[in-house]
């Protein structure tokens, strides 16, 4: 028979700015993750992947995997490496980890994310985003930061579809209040639509709660296949059905839709997911997708085909992202309220689709048995989806 | 000159917190767009086999791997399509106001350029106007060559500017 990947398990440590080192948040979320299954030991993991990207400019580390496999007991003897896709980082050592099990390369493999952002001197992470983008083309003309980036991206999407700022503060206040009761949640406060409307400016017509904050964090996961996990677990299995990762530019000049609100190549990730794991976009009963700013969950229910094209302002601001909503998005806070340890994002996302699958969610989606994640990483750069289910392809 | 907290750096050169890019001849092979810059040129390159223009240049063309290419000028003047303003909070290394746009220089791979935009007071810019290339100055590289030592290699670079009318 087949072997098909599931994740068994996962954690996350507490995010926000934290007095620790970066290696400190890899072992503290590799305990949680082990936490999540009892059963499950260090020895048992025979795999490690850890996704990073500001360990070399921030903790001067590079070639992380080893030393966060020395810190946290683990004796990797299939791989142990380390992924870089900024933003999309853990999920793409997810995407890995299914492959390597699944081929019988691995048979347990830990995906663990994380970032120490936070430097002694403020100064030196905001520096160092000039090395997120096309350092060259795009850091050199001060896109760094991106909120200048989503900026222009809110503005054509308002050109060309008529969105209102108030559809940008819905999604912010839907991921606050899913936050608000969220432990490890960087924001734990609930949020109005007029505070949302009324915050200070950071780029218009972005303001203070259309940004994700910058977080120091880490999460870890458990990939392996089902029959091993059957092993460790009683619990619903939670297969990864379908995953894709698209990229068609690095410089915004080539930026492959027909303006900065037309993400073509997201909408190709999602063909492409949606095929393998032989679903459709009615199918998805919970996502969590890639709100670094509100205007990308805006775009992003577009392109993910829960709503039409230029309709993602009204679907957010009517309530369709929230619990009874036809797509509850984001339902543990998201990357707005939780936080963006650039490398763990994706593993908070695969951790809160698991849950939603197994039906032990903060905030639970009845009847969910299909989940999607979904990744833009650089500037608008690359796009990844997996998709989940409670069973396989078939 | 000082560097807190870590006295050995004094007077050393760190490329990896250099800002701007990497502009010699000994470090990178795409160094006649700087010296074209230097010209007030802004050039890219051409594959002489396929005919695709790239845009930012390189020493492959990206349509059919051929390295036979050439430099052609890309048109210095555009319209500006939308524009950000960032007044406060303005990160290191750039002053207020940051501005950047989506400029339409005519022709393609151009039609969608993000650049800088210099020159331009805050709430002065609008859609449609008129914008032209702007190339500065900006710090010199020290440079180790050999028994030479440490030689200055003069380094530009560039934005646009509003068209004064
Ligand atoms: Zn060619």
């Amino acid at each position: 028979m087949a072997r098909k990947a599931v994740i068994l398990a996962g954690g996350q440590c507490k995010w926000g700015v934290r007095e620790a080192h970066l290696v400190d948040l890899f072992q503290e979320a590799a305990k949680a993750c082990l936490d999540d299954i009892p059963t499950l030991k260090p020895k048992d993991i025979d795999g490690l992947i850890v996704a990073t990207s500001y360990a070399g400019r921030c903790s001067f580390q590079v070639n992380t995997a080893p030393v966060i496999a020395e810190r946290c007991g683990l004796k990797p003897t299939s791989i142990c490496t380390r992924c870089d896709t900024l933003c999309a980082g853990g999920s793409t050592g997810i995407i890995l980890a299914k492959g390597l099990v699944e081929a019988g390369a691995a048979d347990i493999v830990m995906v663990a994310g994380g970032e120490k952002l936070y430097t002694p001197q403020k100064w030196e992470v905001f520096y160092s985003e000039l090395a997120s983008v096309d350092h060259v083309w795009e850091g050199a003309q001060g896109l760094g930061l991106p909120p200048p980036f989503f900026a222009l991206t809110a503005q054509e999407h308002m050109m060309h579809y008529g969105t209102k700022k108030e559809h940008l503060a819905a999604v912010s206040v839907a991921n606050y209040n899913y936050a608000a009761d969220n432990p490890v949640a960087q924001m734990q406060k609930r949020l109005t639509l007029e505070e949302a409307m009324n915050a200070p400016v950071v780029v218009p017509p972005l303001t203070l709660y259309d940004c994700c904050p910058i977080t120091d964090g880490a999460a870890a996961c458990i990939i392996t296949t089902d029959e091993i996990a059957r092993k460790f677990t009683d619990r619903p299995l939670v297969y990864i059905r379908g995953t894709a990762q698209v990229c068609l530019n690095s410089v915004s000049a080539n930026f492959p839709g027909e303006h900065l609100a037309d993400w073509k190549h997201t909408r190709i990730a999602a063909q492409i997911a949606y095929e393998r794991a032989k679903v459709t976009p009615n199918d998805i009963k919970v996502a969590q997708t890639h709100d670094c700013f509100s205007i990308s969950e805006v775009i992003e229910v577009e392109e993910l085909g829960f709503c039409k094209k230029g309709e993602g302002g009204e679907f957010c601001y009517s309530k369709q992202i929230e619990i009874g909503g036809k797509v509850p998005i984001n339902t543990d806070g998201g990357l707005l309220a939780v936080g963006h340890p650039f490398g763990a994002t994706g593993i908070r996302q695969a951790i809160e689709i698991m849950k939603q699958l197994q039906g032990r969610a903060r905030h639970q989606v009845k009847d969910a048995d299909i989940g999607l994640t979904h990744n833009l990483s650089g500037a608008n750069a690359e796009h990844t989806i997996l998709i989940y289910g409670r069973e396989p392809v078939k | 000159m000082a560097v807190l907290g870590i006295p050995i750096l004094d007077g050393l050169y760190p490329v990896t917190m250099d800002m701007w890019p990497v502009q010699a001849k000994e470090f990178n092979r795409i160094w006649p767009f700087y010296e074209n810059l230097k010209q007030g040129r802004f050039t890219t390159t051409k594959c002489k086999d396929c005919g695709h223009v790239a845009y930012p240049p390189r020493v492959i063309c990206p349509a059919c791997y051929s390295e036979n290419l050439e430099w052609i000028d890309l048109p210095t003047k555009g319209k500006v399509i939308v524009f950000s303003e960032e007044v406060k909070g303005v990160p290191l290394g750039f002053e207020s106001p940051l501005i950047h746009a989506v400029i339409d220089l005519g022709v393609e791979p151009v039609r969608r350029l993000l650049s800088r935009i210099v020159n331009c007071p805050a709430g002065a810019l609008k859609r449609g106007d008129e914008v032209q290339l702007s190339v500065f100055k900006v710090p010199d590289m020290p440079m180790e060559k050999g028994k030479a030592g440490t030689v200055m290699v003069e380094r530009v670079f560039f934005a646009f500017e509003p068209v004064k009318k």
